[in-house]
């Protein structure tokens, strides 16, 4: 094998490759520079589309810092072990998580202000822009909702742990309740925030084209939102350790007998649905009991008619009735003296 | 069903004493009345420093049961019943008595024994679970709405069956009538014969 000397060419791209970075670097400085330099009119439009895309780096740094916390606190969450379970440390990462998630939210809530403030007439910068801001919108959306699936996990290994230890321990021993209750009121507070921010930053479409995508947005963040409210509510609850099975059973017959209640009254109304409705099925009867008599008092209206008429027919027919009466003792006569 | 005493306690986070108390101890007898007195307390403040702030728990003991609530706001409350009380008014209770002591004596008074004579009135009214706890009598009413209307669809059953016989009737009569007013109309207008 003989050797070839390519150190020469290996020097040559070490400065090419010098070379290109610089230039990134110095094209980076001319538009920080230009961003500094409000004067030139040129600069101008270089101005708000360099800052726009400061802010928008920022924001992916931020979403990247956060990504990386999550993986560590699901690291941590996967632990299954019985004593080791390092609490706090959880909680303050949930924490701080939940806090970057929030301020994440608010960030690409300006962002989105900012790009709708710069109405320009180049349709390709503001679809340009709002594309960024999806984009970003969409990384965050994933953010979270791997940090609520982070969450159930870890509320599934609480409920497991406890299990394991309401078999090993029979105590009933208190764990500091007021500091879990503290913890969870704060992530119960930031929790509104992220909801609120969520909102706000979803509840602007500002042209047709992104209406639908803004919307499938809102749907989706909203999704996670709510999601994430509610493993906050069932860590809160798995937290107070001891207190969880009696709360439960106070508030599970609570519930069952107000939804015994419920049955109840939808039993009752379907009774006088039922009622209504066999009553409306006697109505037709009723109106031809209805008829019938009506047909009855007519009938018996037009024969006591006839027979006034009749009655008096044979009250003013007497002269021929006598008449007759004079005929049939006439032949009576006749035939007596026949005889 | 019985309601055998309810007590407020004052709860530091590891001792708890008796604020107020009021017994119902009518079903025990004369001479166990104090003992049982004396074991309700005990056990009342064992079991108030047993429990944790916003806790509740039952404790059961042959044919009794403690229930214990501890309130947030260094109160906690404890009725002792028999085993059929169902526990849900019993907390629903502990929850209305400890807000009302907590809008009576503010948190400075809390010392010695209190008077609360809204117990005993309390005690004697929640004898009666179903008449006292708003739902098990919204419940109540609602089974005798059902019972009163199932008779009222009998009824109207009924009521379907003799209007089914009004009507056969009626058109009994409706035929007779006509065959009346017809032969009324023959006699009038037939001949003029006698």
């Amino acid at each position: 094998m003989s050797f070839k000397d390519r150190t020469n060419e290996f020097h040559a791209l070490v400065e090419r490759i010098q070379q290109r970075t610089q230039s990134n670097t110095q094209e980076r400085r001319a538009l920080l520079s230009s961003s500094t330099s409000p004067s030139k009119p040129d600069s101008q439009r270089h101005h708000p589309r360099s800052e726009f895309s400061l802010m928008a780096s920022e924001i992916s740094r931020n979403i990247a810092g956060t990504t990386a916390k999550l993986e560590k606190l699901t690291k941590l969450a996967k632990r299954k072990t019985l004593f080791d379970d390092k609490p706090v440390e959880i909680s303050e990462l949930t924490f701080i998580i939940k806090q970057d998630i929030a301020k994440l939210n608010k960030q690409i809530a300006m962002l989105q202000d900012y790009t709708k403030s710069q109405k320009k007439n180049n349709k390709q910068v503001t679809e340009h822009t709002s594309n960024v801001v999806v984009a970003l919108q969409s990384k965050l959306a994933d953010t979270s909702m791997s940090f609520k699936d982070v969450l159930e996990i870890r509320t599934e290994n609480m409920k497991m742990t406890k299990d394991k230890r309401d078999q090993f321990l029979f105590s009933t021993a208190d764990q500091g309740q007021d500091e879990a209750a503290l913890a969870n009121s704060p992530l119960f507070k930031s929790r509104r925030r992220p909801q609120a921010a969520m909102q706000d930053a979803t509840n602007q479409p500002y042209s047709q084209q992104q209406l639908q995508q803004q919307q499938y947005h809102q749907e989706e963040e909203q999704e996670s939102t709510l999601s994430l409210g509610i493993p906050m509510l069932t860590q809160q609850q798995i937290q107070q350790q001891q207190a969880v099975a009696d709360q439960d059973q106070y508030i599970e017959n609570r519930s069952n007998a107000i939804e015994s209640i419920e049955s109840t009254i939808a039993e009752l109304g379907s009774i006088f649905q039922q009622l209504a409705t066999m009553v409306a099925e006697q109505r037709e009867t009723v109106q031809r009991i209805d008829q019938n008599t009506d047909d009855i008092e007519m009938n018996v209206m037009g024969a006591q008619r006839e027979l006034l008429k009749y009655y008096t027919s044979i009250s003013s027919n007497r002269w021929l009735i006598i008449k007759v009466f004079v005929t049939v003792i006439f032949f009576f006569l006749l035939f007596s003296f026949i005889m | 069903m019985k309601l055998f005493s309810i007590s407020v306690l004052k709860k530091d986070p590891s001792s708890a004493s008796i604020l107020t108390s009021q017994y119902d101890l009518s079903s025990f007898g004369y001479f166990q009345r104090g003992s049982v007195k004396e074991f309700m307390d005990f056990t009342s403040v064992t079991i108030a420093e047993r429990t944790s702030t916003g806790q509740r728990q039952s404790v059961e003991s042959e044919n009794n049961v403690g229930h214990v609530y501890a309130h947030p706001k260094g109160l906690a409350g404890v009725i002792f019943t028999d085993k059929e009380y169902p526990s849900r008014v019993v907390f629903s209770l502990l929850n209305k008595v400890l807000d009302e002591f907590l809008v009576k004596f503010p948190t400075d008074r809390w010392q010695g024994t209190l008077d609360f004579p809204e117990l005993a009135s309390y005690i004697q009214k929640y004898q009666d679970p179903k008449q006292a706890d708003t739902i098990m009598k919204v419940q109540n009413e609602l089974d005798e709405t059902t019972a009163i209307l199932h008779k009222t669809i009998d009824s109207v059953l009924k009521r379907g069956e003799k209007l089914d016989v009004l009507v056969d009737r009626s058109e009994a009569l409706s035929s007779q009538s006509k065959m009346f007013y017809k032969t009324a109309k023959k006699t009038n207008s037939c001949c003029v014969v006698m």
